[in-house]
Order: structure tokens, then C-alpha cells, then sequence
């Protein structure tokens, strides 16, 4: 059993800069045996602090952490049975392949022939097995990040903890690692942390994603769940890309206004919530959910959206098109045979069952029951 | 490929002659500015060069000749006399070689360990109070060496009793706040995730300094060697002061008693001489590849 447990954690630094401020306030949640988790949200949020802390290389200012069935609050990083997979690698330049694998077991005074056996069997999982003669700076990018991984992997630990290890390769490559991690964790069946700032990264790894936001979970769920259901308008903006257009405007009479217009609202938004007049609301509407009205499927509820549009991107799959509208910035993704060029006045439509609807002074989602 | 008329045509057939392509042509100003570097490079090596020369030259001439500060460029004679001499005229001699080696040395390791011990920490480890002990000892820099010159010896004669001893000679330099500095500069350079990897693969705080940050810190350590061990060869002054037998004596504090009153013996000190750089350098050569590397590593960093 190699669950995690984060019970109230908080951690406060104190910086010249900054002075006192919480990394980390009040946390609590639970990562399952043999979950692959990823933690997402912007440089700062205290993803990667969370992570540390799961480490032990850094300690919580308060609250619990249990690994398994352990409190670990006290305990150092060897005494927890981690492996960790550093951003920048972290291999030990002056070691050969064989010997930054081997270094862990030979901490742990395991025999010779055991750590043979296992940096052989590491080595062979990762495809590194003609590598291990060689010094880090002879390596790849790539085959440093096998590396760094194959270290983790020797220790045969009850949780890996990967703080952002794709982010120093190359699009492609990280396209090719994303895979070979996820394939990893499928063979080895170990629990897995995973801290990103990238939300592709997280929504293609992770079975539930924890988004944080300074300092704060703002929703932990599974991918699906995270796009289709998010808990608040940072969540929703967080995710996707292009990420999701949203409009200020209020309730009125049982209609949304927004700068003279009105939109109805759809039945989702009355289970459960209480909407009243005059109540600020933010709508939130994806990209693909505005569609132009000549390529589009039948939509049974759609309203019409006038747009001049600014600048039209070509991805040879869709369009993305760009307009201003309400007094921000939109993004659609229509049909690539759509025939609309930069400087059209067009009439979009937009998929009122696929609107999001959130209540703009706290933010929180309208459209779901509860929190998180 | 041609541009014609606006519209790129790719011809395979195109020869191109290879003179033709990436031809430079420099500016005589260019030439003329080269020229002058070199000049004044030339001019400076043989400034720098020049008393070495003078030097070796000089040793090998008759014992008697040289003291008459006769110089030829090229030397007419050649005569291992000034050596037998050095090595002749005090029965301490090899006792003088062996004291600066051994002081050297021994300022030298302890320079090395205990500078790395302490860069360490400073640079890497976090405890209460770091940057305020690291800014007074910066402090300590600033204050010249002839301040501390009496309450020193006072200290190491008076109160400690060590007249006469290596151990007056070595304990006050037995790690210098220079040295701290340099090595704090340099480990700082290292990154600390390091350091965390080695936490997590289970090396302890000591492991970690012994296994990881020393082999890392190889060209820092060996440029710090270089300058502790040459600094103590040459120095004269403190040797001098704090010892009083002639066995005790340093090389470079033997060398001086070949200066009388009325004439110095310029050719058996030019051989002691030149055996008093040999140390240096065989040092700086066994260390050359760290020391290079230091130097350049520094330079980038800045």
C-alpha cells in the first residue's frame, strides 16, 4: 500500500523579497496505490513544494503526511522509500551511467550482485543497457531523462516523484517520453506524483489531476472531469487550449445580459443553485463550441454571436479565428473548410449546452453542485 | 539557385568557384591594430620572462663572478658551482627545503578541507545566522595583514608559548577567509539539485560532501592549492619572524642569509632559487588541467 496523504499541510517560507507567505495553505487529499497523479497550475502555486514535501527535502510548517501507512513527517527522504526525478536530471556529472544508478543501492549497502542485477534490469526497461560506461555529458537530452528515470527506478520505491522532468526536452521528444512514462507506469505499477506546469502534459498522464493555485487545490479530478465540470473560473481558464473565452454579465429576469444582449439559460443552471437577480455572472464558453453555422453540426440550442473577424490561424485540421466581442478577446475553433478570412463580419454560433456559467465575485462554478 | 526577376530558380548546374565563398577581406586598420597587440604582448612576455632568465643564467655562472652583477645575454660559461656552493654553505640547507615543503603542505591540505568544509556550508546548507557570519568573516578580509601582525605574534609567542615550532608557522594559517570565500563562490555554482538527489538516494550529509560536492569542486580546490601552496612557499616575513634556529628556518628565509653586509652571494641564491621553484612548479603542472579549467569556470560565472 503506497497511498499519499496530505492532512491540512501548509509550509510558509520567509524570503528577503517577500517576507513571510505561504507556498503551501491548508491542503488535504488523498493519492491512491498505484495512481498517477499530476499536480498543474502556474510557476508559484506550490506544486512543487508539495511535492518536496512529500520528499522529505522540504518540511511542512504544519499538518500531516503519510506514506502508506506511515506518518512521515519526521522522517528523512531515504527513510521514505522515494525516488525522485529531478527537472534539470540532477545525474552526478562525475559518474558514469552505471555508477549515478548504482549510487542509491550502494547507500543502502545492497551486494554488488544485487545492484547488477538491478541497474541491468532498469537499464533494459529503459533502453540505456549500451550507455552505462559513459558520463552524463556524453548523453542526449533524452537519454539523460532515462537515466534520471532509471535511477529512480533501481531503488524500487513505493512512490516516484517526478517535479517536471519533460520540460528541458524538445517538443518532439517530450511528445515521445509523455508516451514512455505512461507505458512506465503501466509495467511498473508504482504510485506517481507528477508536477507540471503543463496542462497537455497533465491531461494526457495523469488519471486525476490535482490544479493548484497560490498555494491552494482548486480541484482535484480526473481529466474528462476537469474539462467538462471545472470547479472555478480558474480551473476553466487553466484548462484547454486556447484556453476558454468568458463574458461578464449579470442575471436578469431569468436571462444572462451581457452589454445589452441577453442570453437565455439553460435548465442545467437552475438544479441546485440559487440564481437571483442581479447577481454578477461570468459565462464561459470553449473555443470548439463556437462554430461556424455553414460547418457545424445540428446544435438543438445555439445562440448567435455577430464577430469582425481580427485574424484567422490555419492549422490545417481547423481554424482558430480571433475577434473581440463584449470587450474581450475571443478564440473559436471552426472547421478547416470554413471560408471565413481575417476582416469578415460573421454570424458564429455558440452551443448554449455547452456554456459554463460561474458567479464572478467568488468564482465558483454554477454549473456543478458543491465545490470540488 | 538564382534570384530572377524576383522568382528563385534552382539551377543544379551552377559552379561555383570555392575562392569565391566566405572570403574575408580585412580592413588594413585591422592588420595594423594586430600588429601593435602583438607588439606590446612581445614586449610584455620579455619584461615577465627577463628575470627568470637572469636568473637561471645567473646560477649557472662562477659563485664569484655573478656577485659582480655582470650580466651577458648569452652566458659564456657554464659551471654547476653556484649549486655545489648553495648547497654547501649551510649544513641546513636540505633542512630549509624540507621545512617550506612540509609547512606548505600541511597549510596547503588543511586550506583545502577545511576552506571546502566551510565554502560548503555557506554556499549550500541552511542554518540561523548563515549570511551574518559569512559578512563578518568577509569583514575580516578588509583588514590588512600588518594590523593583525603583533596581537598575532604576542599570541602565538607570548600567550602560546610556540616559538620555534611548525606549529607557530602553520596554526594561523591553517584556513584562511580568503579561501573560504573562494570556495563558497565556486560551490555556489553547483546546483543544489544535486545535493537533493543524493538526499533522496540515501547519502548522508557527510556522503554527500565526500562523494558528490568534492569530486565537483576539483578545479575550484586545485586553483585554491595553487595559490595557498605558492603564497606559503614564498612567504617570508611570518617564517621569519616566529623562528630563531636555523633549522627551523624556511627556504626562503635561508635564502636571505646569503645576503651579508657588505655583498650579496647573487649566484648560489639564484640556485637556490631556481630549486625553490621546482615545487611550484611540479604543482602547477600535476594540477594544470583543474587549474585552467577554475579559471575559465570563474571567468564565466564572473
Amino acid at each position: 500500500m503506497a497511498r499519499v496523504v496530505f492532512e491540512h499541510v501548509s509550509k510558509t517560507f520567509t524570503d528577503d523579497k517577500r517576507g513571510v507567505f505561504n507556498a503551501v495553505s491548508d491542503i488535504s487529499f488523498e493519492i491512491k496505490d498505484k495512481e498517477f497523479v499530476v499536480f498543474v497550475g502556474p510557476s508559484g502555486c506550490g506544486k512543487t513544494t508539495s511535492l518536496r514535501m512529500i520528499s522529505g527535502l522540504e518540511k511542512q510548517t504544519s499538518g500531516n503526511i503519510y506514506i502508506g501507512d506511515r506518518l512521515v513527517n519526521h522522517l528523512q527522504p531515504k527513510e521514505r522509500n522515494i525516488a525522485m526525478v529531478f527537472q534539470d536530471y540532477a545525474l552526478y556529472p562525475h559518474m558514469t551511467v552505471y555508477e549515478n544508478l548504482a549510487f542509491g543501492l550502494k547507500n543502502l549497502k545492497t551486494k554488488k550482485e544485487i545492484i547488477e542485477q538491478k541497474v541491468k534490469e532498469a537499464s533494459k526497461i529503459l533502453g540505456i543497457e549500451g550507455l552505462l560506461d559513459r558520463k552524463p555529458r556524453e548523453l542526449s537530452g533524452g537519454q539523460r531523462q532515462r537515466v534520471a528515470i532509471g535511477r529512480a527506478i533501481v531503488r524500487n520505491p513505493e512512490v516516484f516523484l517526478f517535479d517536471e522532468p519533460l520540460s528541458n526536452l524538445d517538443a518532439k521528444l517530450r511528445v515521445q517520453m509523455r508516451v514512455e512514462l505512461a507505458e512506465l507506469h503501466k509495467k511498473l505499477g508504482t504510485t506517481i506524483v507528477y508536477v507540471t506546469h503543463d496542462q497537455v502534459e497533465a491531461m494526457t498522464l495523469g488519471e486525476r489531476i490535482v490544479v493548484m493555485n497560490e498555494g491552494k487545490v482548486q480541484q482535484i479530478a480526473t481529466p474528462t472531469e476537469l474539462y467538462n465540470n471545472p470547479a472555478n473560473l480558474f480551473v476553466a481558464s487553466f484548462i484547454g487550449a486556447p484556453s476558454m473565452n468568458f463574458i461578464e454579465g449579470h442575471i436578469d429576469n431569468g436571462k444572462i445580459a451581457v452589454n445589452g444582449d441577453t442570453f437565455p439559460i439553460p435548465n442545467k443552471f437552475f438544479h441546485g443553485n440559487a440564481l437571483y437577480n442581479g447577481q454578477k455572472v461570468t459565462i464561459g464558453i470553449r473555443p470548439e463550441d463556437i462554430s461556424d453555422p455553414h460547418f457545424s453540426r445540428q446544435i438543438t440550442n445555439s445562440s448567435e454571436l455577430q464577430a469582425n473577424i481580427r485574424v484567422v490561424e490555419h492549422l490545417g485540421n481547423e481554424k482558430l479565428l480571433y475577434f473581440d466581442k463584449y470587450g474581450t478577446n475571443f478564440t473559436a475553433r471552426v472547421d478547416a473548410e470554413s471560408e471565413i478570412r481575417s476582416g469578415d463580419s460573421v454570424k458564429l454560433n455558440f452551443n448554449l449546452d455547452k456554456m459554463y456559467l460561474f458567479d464572478s465575485e467568488s468564482g465558483v462554478s454554477l454549473s456543478r453542485e458543491g465545490g470540488h | 539557385m538564382r534570384k530572377v526577376s524576383g522568382k528563385l530558380e534552382i539551377n543544379s548546374n551552377v559552379h561555383v568557384d570555392p575562392q569565391l565563398v566566405f572570403k574575408e577581406r580585412k580592413k588594413p586598420s585591422f592588420y595594423i591594430g594586430r600588429t601593435l597587440i602583438y607588439i606590446i604582448l612581445i614586449i610584455w612576455a620579455l619584461f615577465t620572462f627577463f628575470p627568470l632568465y637572469w636568473m637561471f643564467i645567473s646560477s649557472f655562472k662562477d659563485a664569484n663572478a655573478s656577485a659582480s652583477l655582470q650580466f651577458d645575454i648569452i652566458p659564456r660559461e657554464f659551471t654547476l658551482d653556484s649549486y655545489t656552493y648553495f648547497f654547501q654553505f649551510n649544513e641546513e640547507v636540505w633542512r630549509w627545503l624540507f621545512n617550506s615543503l612540509f609547512i606548505s603542505s600541511v597549510i596547503t591540505l588543511s586550506n583545502v578541507l577545511f576552506a571546502a568544509m566551510a565554502g560548503y556550508a555557506f554556499a549550500k546548507l541552511r542554518f540561523p545566522g548563515r549570511n551574518t557570519i559569512f559578512w563578518v568573516l568577509m569583514c575580516a578580509i578588509m583588514i590588512p595583514g600588518q594590523v593583525t601582525l603583533i596581537p598575532l605574534y604576542v599570541l602565538i609567542i607570548n600567550v602560546f608559548n610556540m616559538s620555534d615550532t611548525y606549529a607557530a608557522i602553520i596554526l594561523p594559517s591553517i584556513v584562511t577567509v580568503f579561501n573560504v570565500f573562494l570556495m563558497k563562490q565556486y560551490l555556489t555554482t553547483i546546483p543544489s539539485t544535486l545535493i537533493d538527489a543524493a538526499r533522496i538516494d540515501a547519502c548522508s550529509e557527510f556522503g554527500i560532501f565526500r562523494k558528490i560536492i568534492l569530486p565537483l569542486a576539483k578545479p575550484g580546490l586545485a586553483v585554491m592549492a595553487i595559490f595557498t601552496f605558492v603564497g606559503q612557499w614564498n612567504d617570508f616575513f611570518w617564517p621569519f619572524l616566529v623562528t630563531q634556529s636555523n633549522e627551523m628556518r624556511t627556504i626562503q628565509v635561508g635564502l636571505a642569509s646569503f645576503k651579508f653586509a657588505d655583498s650579496t652571494q647573487f649566484g648560489p641564491m639564484m640556485a637556490g632559487s631556481i630549486i625553490a621553484s621546482i615545487p611550484m612548479i611540479v604543482l602547477f603542472f600535476s594540477l594544470q588541467k583543474y587549474f585552467l579549467q577554475g579559471i575559465t569556470i570563474g571567468a564565466l560565472k564572473g
